[in-house]
C-alpha cells in the first residue's frame, strides 16, 4: 500500500467527463495524509470497465476516503472537496457528459448519495465527533500503511491519533 | 421529471466547440410561467437573451380568451382594454388552479375570479368554463396552460428557427407531485418535453451561482462558500430558499413555500372594499361578471400605486348601483393583509430553520418576483433577515426565466469557453414523502429538504398475527395524518410470511433521481436478513389521478385496518 496525494487520487479515476475542469493545485498540501490508494477487486473491476462512472467510492474505506480528505480537514476543506466531487459525479453531470447511458446515470446517483453521505456526516461537528470515535475504535489510526489492517494496536494507538487530529485542527 | 428519452449530444468525441455548435440546434429554454405573467429565454451562446413577442414586450400576460370560439393566449393577441380580460371570455391564474380539487382552499378563493370556478366539494376536478356567446364553455387549467404553451412555443421558434421540444420550467416550491405531472400533461399536449421542472427560487439560486463565479473568475479568488437567502413572492405563490454556493455549484439547502400572493392581497383588499361582494356576485350573470371586472381592475391599480404613494382615492362605479368612493392608505392595505405578511415572515423562519443557518451567515438576501415592489415585502424581508440592503445584482422580474434558461443550457450539456456554463445545482425535496402507518399517521421516509438525488428506507411491520398482506399508501407533504397530505398512489404487497404481529419485517425504500422522478420499493425481508423472501416491487410515483382521496377511503372501507403497518424502531 502506497499513500496518494488527493489530486492524483481524483483525477486518476476515469470517469472524468471533458467539461469538468478539476483544480490544478492541490488544495490540501498534506505531508501526513495517508488517502487509502484503490484496492480494487477483480470482480469490482469489471465493473468498473463497464460503467465508467464507477468511482473510487466502492473501495473507500472511510467517508474521508470517499472525499479523499485527510482525517485533520477543516470543515472548509470538507465542503471543497464534496462541492468538487459533485462537479464530477452527480448525475447532471454524468447525464450530460458525452458518453451516457442509464447504468452509467444511475451508478452515479449511487456514488453521489455515498459522497452526500460522507459529507452531511463530516460536516456535522457532532456527527463527525461520533464517526471518529467509531472510526478509531474499529480500525485505530490510519498514520501509517500497515495500521490499516483491522488488526492495528486499539487503545494508545486512537489516543495518540487523537492528539494529532487536534493538532491538526489548531494547526 | 420522465426518465431523458431524448438524446442531445452526438456520441462522438467533440472539442467543447465543435460540440456546442452541433447541439445548439437542441438546446432547451427556460419558460417561467407565472400565474399573472410569464416569460421566456434562451441561452444563445454567450449569455441568456429573454424573448419579447410581436409587440417587444418581455413579460407577457398568462391568459387565454374562448372569445369567438377560437382560443387565444397572451403572447400573441392584444387586449383593446385590460376590462376585456375579466369579461368572462378570459382564463386567467391557471398556475393556481392546476391540479387541485374542488375541496382545496385557494380553489375556494379562485371562485372570485371573473369566470366560472364550480365545486361540488367532494375532491375531484373544479368545473371552469369561460363565457363565449353567451354559454360557459368548460375547459381545464391544463388545457388553457397548453393553449398558452403553443403560442410560446410558436413564438420561440420564428424567433429562433429551429423546432423548439426541450424546456426547463419553473415551479412554486409547494407544488405537488400530482400538479408536477399536471404541468408535465400540459407540456404535453403542446408538444414540448419536460427536461426539468425547477422550484423557482432554485432557478434564481442558479443564476446568483453563476454570477458569483464570474465575480470569483474576476478576483482570481478561490471562492469561497456564500450564502443566500432568496424570496420569491409572484402573484400566486410565495417561496423561499436557503443556498451555499462556490464554485458554480449553487447547493438548496432548503427551501418552503405555500399559494399565497399578490392574488391574495388583491381578493383581500376586494373583500375591504366590497364586504358582500361573495353575494352580490353569487349569480355569474353577464352583469355581475362585468362588476367583478371593474372592481378587480380598480383595486389592482390602487395597490399597484400603493408601492410608490401612501394613500390612493378609488373610484369605481360597478354598474349594478353600488358605487365605491374611498381613500385607502398604505397602513390600510398592509393591515388588510396582516395573515399573508405574517406567513411570509414564518416561511423565512422556517426555511432558515431548517438550512441550519443563523441569518448572520447569510450573505445576500435576494428579493424577486412580481411583489417585490411592494414597500411591506421589502421591510418585512430586510427585518427578518436583519438586513439594511438587498442584493442589487438581479431583474427581479426576470431571474427566474433567466435561471431556468441557464439549467436549460447545462442539461443540454452545452458547454461554454469562459466557464459561465460550469455549474451545477445540487436540489433539495421540497415536500416529505412518506407512507401511511401506525394508524392513520404519516411516517416520512425522505424528510423535506433533503439532498437529491436520495435514497432512505424504513422497516415496518404488521400489526395482526398472520397477516400476510399489507397495503402501502404513498403521501407527500408536510402533515401528521395522512389526510393532510397528497396521496401520491397505493399497492398491495403479498407473500408475507405467517407469523405473530411484529415480527415480520417490510422494507419499503424510496428512490428519487436527479431528475426528480419518484420510486418506491416495498417488499418482505426474509427472517434474520436484508434480503428480500420473495420479489420486491417498484412502483413508479404518483400513480393517481383525479379524485384520488376517494380511493384511500374506499380501500380502508373495503379492508379496515387488516391490511395495516406499523414503523419498526430501528432504522437500516
Amino acid at each position: 500500500m502506497i499513500s496518494t496525494s488527493t489530486t492524483s487520487f481524483i483525477s486518476s479515476a476515469p470517469f472524468l467527463a471533458p467539461k469538468v475542469r478539476v483544480p490544478n493545485s492541490n488544495p490540501y498540501p498534506s505531508n501526513s495524509i495517508a488517502v487509502r490508494p484503490l484496492t480494487i477487486s477483480a470482480a469490482s473491476c469489471a465493473s468498473t470497465a463497464e460503467k465508467p462512472a464507477m468511482s473510487h467510492t466502492a473501495s473507500a474505506s472511510s467517508l474521508y476516503d470517499v472525499l479523499g480528505i485527510r482525517m485533520g480537514a477543516t470543515n472548509q476543506e470538507i465542503k471543497t472537496a464534496y462541492r468538487r466531487l459533485a462537479r464530477v459525479v452527480h448525475p447532471d453531470v454524468v447525464a450530460n457528459g458525452p458518453r451516457r447511458t442509464s447504468t452509467q446515470t444511475s451508478s452515479s446517483a449511487d456514488d453521489f448519495l455515498k459522497i452526500h453521505e460522507a459529507y452531511s456526516t463530516l460536516s456535522d461537528p457532532d456527527k463527525r465527533a461520533d464517526y471518529d470515535r467509531m472510526l478509531y475504535r474499529r480500525r485505530g489510526p490510519v498514520s501509517s500503511p500497515a495500521a490499516m489492517s483491522y488488526a492495528a494496536s486499539r487503545f494508545s494507538a486512537s489516543m495518540s491519533m487523537r492528539r494529532t487530529w487536534e493538532t491538526d485542527q489548531c494547526w | 421529471m420522465a426518465e431523458p428519452a431524448y438524446t442531445v449530444a452526438s456520441d462522438s468525441e467533440t472539442t467543447g466547440e465543435e460540440k456546442s455548435s452541433s447541439t445548439f440546434a437542441e438546446i432547451a429554454i427556460g419558460i417561467d410561467i407565472g400565474t399573472s405573467q410569464c416569460s421566456i429565454a434562451v441561452w444563445n451562446g454567450s449569455q441568456v437573451e429573454l424573448l419579447k413577442n410581436t409587440r417587444n414586450q418581455k413579460l407577457m400576460r398568462s391568459y387565454v380568451t374562448f372569445k369567438d370560439g377560437v382560443p387565444s393566449g397572451g403572447v400573441s393577441s392584444q387586449l383593446l382594454h385590460e376590462h376585456e380580460m375579466l369579461s368572462g371570455a378570459a382564463i386567467f391564474n391557471m398556475k393556481r388552479l392546476i391540479g387541485r380539487v374542488d375541496t382545496d382552499p385557494v380553489v375556494h378563493a379562485s371562485k372570485s375570479l371573473p369566470f366560472l370556478v364550480q365545486t361540488l366539494d367532494i375532491g375531484v376536478r373544479p368545473f371552469i368554463a369561460a363565457l363565449v356567446n353567451n354559454v360557459w364553455r368548460s375547459t381545464s387549467p391544463e388545457e388553457v396552460l397548453a393553449i398558452f404553451l403553443v403560442e410560446l412555443k410558436a413564438m420561440a421558434e420564428v424567433q429562433l428557427k429551429r423546432p423548439i421540444r426541450n424546456v426547463v420550467l419553473t415551479i412554486p416550491v409547494s407544488f405537488s407531485r400530482f400538479q408536477l405531472t399536471r404541468i408535465e400533461r400540459a407540456c404535453a399536449m403542446a408538444g414540448l418535453h419536460v427536461l426539468r421542472l425547477m422550484p423557482e427560487p432554485t432557478a434564481v439560486a442558479l443564476l446568483y451561482a453563476q454570477q458569483q463565479q464570474q465575480t470569483a473568475h474576476d478576483n482570481m479568488g478561490s471562492g469561497s462558500e456564500k450564502i443566500a437567502l432568496i424570496f420569491n413572492m409572484g402573484a400566486g405563490y410565495c417561496d423561499v430558499a436557503v443556498t451555499a454556493t462556490a464554485g458554480g455549484v449553487s447547493q438548496i439547502k432548503a427551501l418552503a413555500g405555500s399559494a399565497v400572493g399578490g392574488e391574495d392581497l388583491l381578493q383581500n383588499m376586494m373583500h375591504h372594499l366590497l364586504p358582500d361582494a361573495e353575494s352580490l356576485f353569487l349569480d355569474r350573470g353577464i352583469n355581475e361578471i362585468k362588476s367583478m371586472g371593474l372592481l378587480r381592475v380598480a383595486t389592482q391599480d390602487a395597490i399597484h400605486k400603493l408601492s410608490f404613494q401612501h394613500s390612493v382615492q378609488i373610484d369605481v362605479d360597478l354598474g349594478t348601483g353600488s358605487k365605491i368612493s374611498k381613500v385607502v392608505d398604505r397602513g390600510e392595505f398592509e393591515d388588510v393583509n396582516r395573515k399573508v405578511f405574517e406567513k411570509c415572515e414564518s416561511l423565512i423562519t422556517q426555511c432558515l430553520h431548517d438550512a441550519k443557518v443563523q441569518i448572520e451567515d447569510v450573505g445576500d438576501v435576494i428579493l424577486v418576483g412580481g411583489c417585490s415592489n411592494i414597500p411591506k415585502i421589502k421591510n418585512l424581508v430586510l427585518n427578518v433577515c436583519k438586513r439594511d440592503e438587498l442584493y442589487k445584482g438581479m431583474n427581479p422580474l426576470e431571474a427566474a426565466v433567466c435561471g431556468a434558461a441557464l439549467e436549460g443550457a447545462v442539461a443540454s450539456g452545452l458547454s461554454d469557453p469562459f466557464g459561465n456554463l460550469d455549474l451545477l445545482t445540487i436540489q433539495a425535496t421540497p415536500l416529505a414523502i412518506g407512507i401511511r402507518a401506525d394508524g392513520n399517521n404519516f411516517v416520512p421516509i425522505i424528510p423535506r429538504n433533503t439532498t437529491m438525488p436520495a435514497r432512505r428506507e424504513l422497516l415496518f411491520t404488521t400489526v395482526h398475527d398472520n397477516q400476510t398482506q399489507a397495503l402501502i399508501f404513498v403521501y407527500e407533504g408536510e402533515g401528521k395524518t395522512v389526510e393532510e397530505n397528497h396521496l401520491l398512489g397505493y399497492f398491495k404487497i403479498t407473500g408475507i410470511t405467517p407469523a405473530p404481529k411484529g415480527v415480520p419485517e417490510i422494507n419499503v425504500c424510496m428512490d428519487i433521481d436527479a431528475s426528480n422522478a419518484l420510486r418506491v420499493f416495498a417488499g418482505v425481508l426474509q427472517p434474520g436478513s436484508h434480503l428480500p423472501a420473495i420479489p420486491f416491487m417498484e412502483v413508479r410515483m404518483p400513480t393517481v389521478d383525479d379524485g384520488h382521496g376517494w380511493c384511500a377511503e374506499a380501500l380502508h372501507r373495503a379492508h379496515g385496518s387488516s391490511l395495516d403497518l406499523v414503523t419498526v424502531q430501528k432504522k437500516i
